[in-house]
């Protein structure tokens, strides 16, 4: 499914006449089967977007799109399709084994039998969900809880997948696990993955597209070769730090 | 159906994750039903009952029979809401492709269902155990069957509009905690509603406290007529539609009104 951005506006109300805009104008397409990497410093307004995208916060302007179904009229067809995982939030139910916050997903995203076997087996066999399924997520470590998440998530085989940090606090070793399930279900699927990360090596490893935001502004929309050549250097790491960097110049100039 | 099914299921788990917490649970109700039992005994036996409504065994009845619908009549939705927005955790929720409000319904129905396997048939059995008289009027037990889940509804509505409330003000159960002492002397879970002064049931009149426990339990205990009775069910009826309607109005503005807390 694709996804299409038009004009996004958010604005909070702190207190008494004093407003924030968190998103200002955003504008982009994501095409079906993409993995695009969703960055910019803290507080650009990054997750503010991804909960307008996800239908859980309402545009004060502008529109999406999803697969041309808006949330206004097609918002149960969406959630359908969707899957989200907030790193720093967890799906599941804390105190309830992992297995049945499962069920409960392939009852109510309506998953037939044989797909639901199928993606238990890999999803043991890549994230090694097996061997804690039994658990509930209290007991669990953080890459266990992450990895169930992800399970939670895909279990209904959605056509978009938004990833809000998904590799926070996570050891090299899950993380490299994580990235290749994310890279096989997009190849498999065709899954249209969004992904927000402060992690660099997250956006190498998976992405092809780059959106950046900053201060609720979008400042680059395009492949990440393509940013590489504009820089003229290869190092990621380097290329975002300056970007971020001249964002705060400039905020320190109109101060 | 079933994802409903599988909610209520989580909701059971939920309840009795915690074993210790349901047995104190379980305590608090036996000491909280005696200490009442003792506490209108001792009134009754040093005043005679002369000026009270209702006679002294009408009373204990009704402090029993109130105290066991309690168990199951709780309701811990605006924790649950409150506890969701505080720390952000609603958005989890809001993805879903079935309604927040009947997720929420779905997972009470489940706590409740635990809370009558765990406190309300055990205490009906100490009761049975200890208790020697009718509690309940035999004729009359259909309709206070749909009374209690008349104010079943009532109860959930109630919570789920202050809980909703938090979609705003983020933090609601201070609220709570005010409304929690007029709701508990209002509807009649301590004290009989018919005791009040005249000022206190002119007010209570147009509050739906009354409907959850005082209709029900009175409808059970004590004999009436028919008119009387429909006359009851009829007002339950009417705060249902009141508090239905206020519901969907909650709904409709806090959707617009939240804002996810946490990055």
């Amino acid at each position: 499914m694709s996804i299409e951005v038009n004009n996004l506006t958010k604005i909070y109300k702190l207190k008494r006449h004093q407003k924030k805009t968190a998103v200002n104008n955003i504008s982009f397409t994501i095409p079906t089967g993409e993995i695009v990497g969703f960055i910019g410093p803290n507080g650009a307004g990054k997750s503010t977007t991804i909960k307008m995208m996800t239908g859980i916060l309402i545009p004060d302007k502008g529109s999406i799109s999803i697969e041309g179904l808006s949330f206004k009229k097609n918002r149960k067809q969406i959630m359908m399709k969707t899957g989200v995982v907030f790193g720093q939030k967890s799906v599941l139910c804390w105190d309830i084994p992992i297995i049945d916050s499962l069920k409960l997903f392939k009852d109510m995203y309506r998953v037939p039998d044989d797909v639901y076997k199928e993606n238990m087996a890999s999803f043991s066999e890549i994230l090694g969900l097996d061997e804690f399924i039994d658990q509930p997520p209290r007991l669990l470590s953080l890459g266990q809880r992450m990895k169930a998440d992800l399970a939670a998530s895909l279990i209904y085989n959605p056509d978009i997948l938004f990833l809000d940090e998904p590799t926070i606090g996570i050891d090299v070793l899950s993380k490299e696990r994580i990235r290749q399930f994310i890279k096989k279900i997009n190849e498999e699927r065709h899954t249209t993955i969004i992904l927000t990360t402060h992690d660099v090596s997250d956006i190498e490893s998976l992405c092809e597209k780059m959106i950046i935001i900053d201060k609720g502004s979008l400042i680059y929309d395009g492949t990440l070769p393509n940013l590489k050549s504009i820089y003229k250097t290869t190092d990621l790491e380097e290329i975002i730090k300056s970007i971020y960097l001249a964002g705060e110049e400039k905020y320190a100039k109109i101060c | 159906m079933r994802k409903y099914v599988d909610l209520a299921m989580i909701g059971i788990k939920e309840h009795t994750a915690y074993l210790n917490s349901v047995w104190a649970n379980f305590l608090a109700k036996v000491i909280y039903l005696y200490m009442q039992f003792a506490l209108w005994n001792a009134l009754f036996n040093s005043n005679s009952g002369s000026n009270i409504p209702l006679s002294h065994v009408e009373t204990i009845r009704y402090i029993i029979v109130a105290t066991v619908i309690s168990t199951f009549m709780e309701c811990d939705v605006i924790a649950w809401i409150n506890g969701q927005i505080q720390s952000g955790d609603v958005a989890n929720q809001l993805i879903r492709p079935i309604d927040y409000r009947f997720m929420i319904f779905s997972k009470h129905i489940g706590t409740s269902a635990a809370r009558f396997m765990m406190y309300t048939i055990p205490l009906g059995i100490l009761i049975a155990v200890f208790y020697r008289g009718d509690l309940f009027i035999k004729d009359q037990l259909v309709y206070g069957i749909i009374s209690i889940l008349l104010a079943y509804m009532i109860q959930f509505l109630y919570s789920l509009i202050i809980g909703l409330m938090a979609f705003w003000l983020i933090v609601t159960w201070p609220l709570n905690m005010l409304l929690a002492a007029i709701y508990k002397l209002l509807s009649g879970s301590w004290i009989p509603t018919v005791m009040f002064p005249e000022l206190l049931t002119t007010i209570n009149m147009f509050l739906p406290f009354r409907a959850i426990y005082a209709i029900p339990v009175t409808v059970i205990t004590t004999p009436m007529s028919f008119d009387n009775i429909c006359e009851n069910l009829g007002i339950q009826l009417i705060w249902l539609v009141v508090l239905f309607s206020l519901s969907e109005v909650t709904w409709i503005v806090g959707k617009k009104k939240l804002v996810v807390q946490g990055g």
